[in-house]
């Protein structure tokens, strides 16, 4: 008869007493998995739209709090050098990014829309017929102009065909996210990179008009007659602007154009995506840096008086080519997304250079999410206040019925360990039973409850979405549009075996301590003494 | 041969603002395999004075003795455990448990050698005193007050222990009863050996008794 079969015959043969205890936890159960399963559905929910959102940050500067305090400065010449030491990113910062294992990519973009030179462009379906006088602007089907048609001739603005898309960084974001698929070839590497080879990557479409394969050389020019045609002095000719690159991959841009779209009448054919060539960012930058150089000389020379151009201040640098308006940082995982750009806010030195998840959009819409599991946690925390007080008070209660009980098994010799253990088995089967049982009823409860109080949220909710980031040609919003769809459309209480294994553990846990406490208030007077109070 | 010697056991109590001085230097020696009445007018300090020697309450000060080796060495709930058995005159049963259960608690938790099948000899010690099995698969409280004693002296006796105190064991028994409970605790020295100290009122008890010892001024006198 050791103190486990005597618990066993307490509970059946105080059948009663054990079926009050049993409904005791039920319901205390009950309340706390209603609790604990609203709140991880929101939180889960909040999770998953997280997870459902591009791991992506963007590393820039501050202008808004930059042009904020800039106007705040009074004093003339302090605004000056203020300006003069405007913020920018560098290569070597965002090359720090990159050594951090939570970054998978990095998209450094620059953008150069050139023209091609020996094979044809992808058409887009919206160019004019050769007499129309818009196709100057739209269409880019026009021949590649000269500068030889005489000082009198008028040479058109030919728009450019091609968008040569360079990243200071192999790989890119859009082969991450399957947007580029590369069918030939290979992507350009950092060695590519370093060693300034002029290599690129075409589209399959631009390959099969063209009949381009791996290996072949294409051309482009950055520069077109009509750049020409007003300052031929210049120490800089059309052909000083062509690039010629090896093709070292093909790939699919799955990217589409909307012909429903506004704007699809005059987008131009560069803004096509089977016109993007890929390559390396700096052989193309140093092109554009070139052509600068020779612009500024020949201004300098043509106004030998004017304090700008003979300021060598103001003569371009490589630098000034090379600063990036942003970078876009693809992380590992959706979830690391916070806690790098808070690591990152902590240590970094300059208040105007941040990185931007995005979140404002996300926070807003999880509004109704966070109000719920505020909601829930409170119930829990109420219910397991009272449930420490009301199964303390009841374990109580029982004991001291029990005190005799107590007093005969220590007259015995029984240890005090047993005799607690033995309390402990009884009120744990009981609340094993209880809890089991508030499982399978709180998981539907919680479901209603969750849903009911979820759909009040959201009619209620006033969140209003501004989509305040603003985008430029050649720049690509990377980050994910979120509604209150996406965000509760995730949201469904479920009772996780985490959420039964937390349930149980505190709910012995709330056994075991109101065993302890009235079972000691009673041990810590000898048998005799007990045994006298009973009698 | 004592199996009990008590050296020197005080215990006192303050009642109304008056100190009590309820055992006063008391020593004794109870010999093995007697069956001891311990008498004396109430109050005077019986029931303190078997607490003491049964291991529900400490002395004052002073010493006791179980076959030689004191008894705070041992540990009073080993002693309790594995040396004595108490039988109480409320009987003191688990109420939720049968007879043979409450018989086979004593025979699980003691740490000496029992039989294996316990729930037999639970069965048997019980028949052995009046209980037959039917009556030993009743939970106690369906039981008369002598039944239930039977039960108690049971329990004592399957723990396998040698010394069995009694406290007033027949004080809520009628006068029939009484005379086969102390034919037990008689029987128990003569055939089992073992000590039994029975502190009581009643003569008709203290009669069958091999020694009679009286406490008086908080000593044990032998009558």
């Amino acid at each position: 008869m050791n103190y486990i079969n005597r618990a066993y015959k307490n509970i059946t043969r105080k059948f009663s007493k054990s079926i009050l205890l049993g409904l005791t936890f039920f319901l205390i159960g009950n309340f706390v998995i209603v609790g604990l399963g609203v709140s991880s559905a929101a939180d889960s929910a909040k999770i998953m739209a997280r997870k459902n959102m591009r791991a992506v940050v963007e590393y820039k500067v501050d202008h808004e709090k930059f042009w904020e305090d800039a106007e705040e400065i009074e004093d003339d010449e302090e605004k000056e050098e203020f300006y003069k030491n405007q913020p920018t990113i560098s290569i070597e910062e965002v090359s720090k990014f990159m050594g951090d294992s939570r970054v998978k990519v990095a998209n450094a973009i620059t953008s150069e829309r050139v023209h091609p030179i020996g094979f044809e462009h992808v058409l887009i379906g919206n160019e004019r017929e050769e007499n129309d006088s818009n196709n100057i602007m739209v269409g880019s089907r026009m021949d590649f102009g000269g500068i030889d048609g005489g000082d009198q001739e008028y040479i058109p603005y030919v728009e450019p065909a091609i968008n040569l898309k360079g990243n200071l960084f192999p790989n890119m974001i859009e082969f991450e996210d399957g947007l580029y698929e590369l069918i030939e070839g290979s992507m350009y590497t950092q060695e590519h990179i370093d060693n300034n080879d002029k290599v690129c990557l075409i589209t399959d479409t631009l390959a099969e008009l063209n009949n381009l394969s791996v290996g072949d050389t294409i051309s482009v020019n950055t520069r077109q007659a009509a750049d020409f045609q007003h300052n031929p002095d210049r120490d800089y000719n059309l052909e000083d602007g062509i690039i010629e690159m090896e093709i070292i991959g093909i790939f699919d841009n799955k990217e589409e154009i909307d012909p429903s779209s506004d704007n699809f009448d005059w987008m131009g054919a560069s803004e096509s995506p089977e016109n993007i060539i890929l390559t390396p960012s700096n052989h193309v930058l140093e092109k554009r840096f070139e052509f600068y150089v020779a612009d500024h000389e020949y201004y300098k020379n043509l106004n030998p008086e004017d304090e700008y151009y003979s300021d060598p201040d103001n003569a371009p640098t490589m630098e000034d080519i090379n600063r990036l308006g942003s970078v876009v940082l693809l992380l590992n995982d959706p979830l690391e997304v916070d806690g790098f750009v808070e690591e990152f806010t902590k240590t970094s030195e300059n208040e105007y250079l941040i990185l931007d998840a995005n979140n404002e959009t996300f926070l807003k819409l999880a509004k109704p999410l966070d109000t719920l599991s505020l909601f829930a946690n409170i119930i829990i925390w109420l219910v397991i206040i009272n449930a420490i007080v009301i199964i303390t008070l009841v374990t109580a209660l029982t004991l001291k019925t029990r005190e005799y009980e107590i007093g005969v098994l220590l007259s015995l010799g029984v240890s005090k360990t047993k005799v607690v253990a033995q309390f402990f088995v009884e009120l744990a089967i009981i609340a094993v039973i209880g809890f089991t049982l508030a499982v399978m009823s709180g998981s539907m409860i919680a479901s209603s409850v969750g849903n009911a109080v979820l759909d009040f949220q959201v009619a209620t909710s006033d969140v209003e979405v501004e989509d305040d980031n603003n985008y430029y040609y050649g720049e690509t919003d990377y980050f994910t549009e979120v509604s209150l769809e996406d965000i509760t459309k995730n949201y469904e209480v479920t009772i996780s075996p985490w959420i039964i294994a937390q349930i149980y553990v505190a709910g012995l846990g709330m056994v075991l301590i109101s065993i302890l406490i009235p079972s000691l208030m009673i041990m810590r007077f000898n048998p005799k003494k007990i045994l006298l109070n009973t009698n | 041969m004592s199996i009990l010697k008590l050296e020197n056991i005080n215990y006192s109590y303050v009642d109304g603002g008056m100190k009590r001085q309820i055992l006063n230097n008391c020593s004794f020696e109870f010999e093995k395999g007697k069956f001891y009445t311990i008498l004396g007018p109430s109050g005077s300090g019986k029931t303190t004075l078997l607490s003491i020697i049964s291991g529900l309450d400490s002395p004052e000060s002073g010493t006791f003795y179980f076959d030689g080796e004191d008894v705070n060495k041992i540990g009073l709930n080993k002693y309790r455990r594995n040396k004595i058995a108490i039988v109480f005159q409320q009987f003191n049963l688990i109420s939720y448990l049968t007879a043979g259960e409450n018989v086979q608690l004593a025979m699980t938790e003691t740490d000496n050698s029992v039989p294996k099948n316990q729930k037999e000899v639970a069965y048997a010690l019980l028949e052995k005193f009046g209980i037959v099995k039917s009556k030993a698969d009743r939970l106690v409280s369906r039981l008369s007050g002598g039944e239930q004693q039977r039960v108690a002296i049971a329990r004592a006796i399957a723990s396998n222990v040698d010394l069995i105190f009694a406290d007033e064991p027949t004080g809520n028994l009628d006068t029939a009863t009484e005379q086969e409970i102390v034919k037990i605790f008689k029987m128990l020295t003569e055939e089992y050996g073992k000590t039994v100290i029975v502190v009581t009122h009643s003569n008709a008890v203290s009669e069958f008794s091999d020694l009679r010892v009286k406490l008086e001024g908080g000593n044990l006198i032998t009558l």
